[in-house]
């Protein structure tokens, strides 16, 4: 790798693992998950798909809140300190001083998911169910989904402020997983021109619904290799082009 | 009194006030819960289900966690139903159900509870087969909702061709369970259809795996054959009687005077039971399954 981008990233994830927040947002995460036996005693019939239900849901909310709060931080947090200007007076150029962000955020996002995917793997078996791979299966998706919403925030923090890519990023966040209602919506379109707008975003916005796999991994199936290959192909392109869309806005920046 | 004294007394007493209405207040608070327990509650909030959006509102709304969300309705719906004192609680069941179901149409639990609430509870078992149904056309393998469908058919509606329809469609599920076979050939036998029972019964008997199966599929086919034979023998004692102005002294006399060319068996392959005295023809064993309905 790199050594500019290396450096950049190994950096970015020392400073993430710092954070206090990281670590508050981690508990909470495996706390909740936790809890998740709390809620399946007030069911009946299967409490096991209650709790694979409450843990997952659990583990992958705090991990989209830590990606969104981290990543809005990201560029802004050194342009803010004057950091930047430190860095890329070194023989860092500008789409690695971004790649490496996003790498450095993406491995510390792969530790937090470890973590909390181990911590839930024994918490499934102390209450006497079986390993899964489909639940395996469901974090990779999950991390998919979390680079997509890293490179999101990165993009919104390369050229705004952090409140301003906060509500980007949850916004798109947000409409990622309504993607599933968008031709029902496109149906009621009458004009043309609106037609032809909602075409051109229903391909633009991100559709975060395929990396949702919880519903077939708690009731026992899994998507298709075929389905499977997909989405991770859509995860990788999509990550891809926000990532080069980051690196033009940064590179047209000018930074005092 | 030193001044330090007086004001450590004081707080002393403040304190002890102070521990007074804390108690106090949780004795007063345990007498109201308890107040509050026995009485009769009406749910007055009924804009609260009147704007309960549509399963697939919520699905939106849910953005992703849609699981979690039908999760938290069934768990609260379940609490909501079991609780008496709310005696209009069944006005909104089937919206509820219909709500959850519609969220994960896949999640087999809502179906079967949100059937047990509406038969036990609310005492609608039409509202329960259609919930049951919905469950058996979102899940097409799946052979419980049938089955459940068919026994609330059989027990509560008294209605065997339903029920034996509900049974039938269970039974051709891939995983149906041998005891779903059981109960709908057992139906078919209810709904008076000899022949097509005896055919169910007898594929039943000679594919069974177990006792209990094989048993009951021996004792169904030993009554169907019993109930066809018995009735026709009976005839033939009284067409003896009217001709020789006398009861047969055994069955065989049956064939002796031409009346019966030949004596039927039990299913066992044993001849039937004859009282010469009182004439009446019976088998080993009689089940009075239908006369149980």
């Amino acid at each position: 790798m790199n050594p500019g981008i290396r450096g950049i990233a190994v950096n970015t994830f020392r400073e993430s693992a710092r954070n206090k927040m990281f670590y508050l947002l981690v508990f909470f995460g495996v706390l909740f998950a936790l809890s998740s036996r709390l809620v399946s005693f007030l069911t009946l019939g299967d409490a096991m798909k209650v709790l694979k239900d409450t843990g997952l849901a659990a583990i992958n909310f705090f991990c989209v809140l830590i990606a969104i709060f981290t990543g809005i931080n990201l560029v802004y947090k050194e342009v803010e300190k004057k950091t930047v200007l430190a860095i890329l007076s070194k023989p860092v150029r500008r789409d690695e001083f971004i790649l490496g962000k996003f790498l450095g955020l993406a491995l510390t996002m792969l530790a937090a998911l470890a973590a909390m995917a181990a911590i839930f793997f024994a918490f499934i078996l102390l209450n006497g169910g079986g390993f899964d791979w489909r639940i395996l299966l469901y974090f990779a998706m999950l991390f998919l989904e979390l680079l997509v919403i890293i490179a999101v925030s990165l993009l919104f923090s390369a050229f705004t402020t952090p409140i301003l890519a906060f509500i980007f990023t949850v916004s798109l966040y947000l409409i990622g997983h309504v993607m599933w209602t968008y031709n029902e919506f496109k149906a009621l379109l009458r004009a043309p021109a609106m037609k032809v707008l909602s075409e051109i975003l229903y391909y633009l916005l991100p559709n975060l619904d395929k990396f949702n796999i919880k519903n077939e991994v708690v009731l026992g199936t899994a998507p298709g290799a075929a389905t499977i290959l997909y989405t991770v192909l859509y995860g990788a392109v999509y990550t891809a082009a926000l990532l080069a869309l980051a690196v033009l806005i940064f590179r047209r920046r000018e930074f005092q | 009194m030193t001044p330090g004294l007086e004001g450590r007394s004081g707080e002393g007493v403040k304190g002890l006030w102070l521990a007074l209405l804390a108690l106090a207040g949780l004795l007063l608070g345990a007498g109201l819960q308890q107040r509050y327990d026995t009485t009769v509650r009406y749910f007055g909030d009924r804009d609260a289900f009147v704007s309960l959006p549509a399963g697939r509102t919520i699905k939106t709304l849910s953005f992703g966690y849609h699981n979690l969300a039908a999760d938290l309705l069934f768990i609260w719906s379940i609490q909501f139903y079991s609780t008496p004192q709310i005696r209009n609680r069944f006005e909104f069941l089937e919206r509820v159900f219909a709500a959850i179901t519609d969220i994960t149409p896949s999640y087999r639990d809502p179906y079967i509870v949100g059937a047990m609430i509406m038969v036990f509870e609310a005492q609608d078992v039409r509202m329960a087969l259609r919930l049951l149904e919905k469950g058996a056309r979102y899940n097409p393998d799946e052979w419980r909702f049938e089955q459940e469908a068919g026994f609330y058919a059989f027990k509560y509606l008294k209605d065997y061709s339903l029920a034996e329809r509900y049974y039938s469609r269970a039974a051709a599920k891939p995983d149906a369970p041998v005891y779903v076979k059981r109960w709908n050939a057992h139906l078919v036998y209810l709904r008076d259809d000899p022949a097509l029972a005896t055919r169910m019964w007898l594929d039943i008997y000679r594919n069974a795996q177990d006792t209990l199966t094989r048993d009951s599929a021996f004792n169904h086919l030993y009554q169907i054959k019993a109930e066809a034979d018995l009735p026709k023998l009976q005839g033939q004692v009284q067409e003896y009687r009217r001709r020789f102005r006398r009861l047969p002294a055994a069955l065989a006399d049956l064939a002796a005077s031409g009346l019966a060319p030949e004596l039927p068996r039990d299913f066992a392959g044993k001849p039937y039971l004859y009282d010469p005295g009182s004439g009446r023809v019976t088998a080993q064993r009689i089940f009075n399954w239908k006369k149980k309905r």
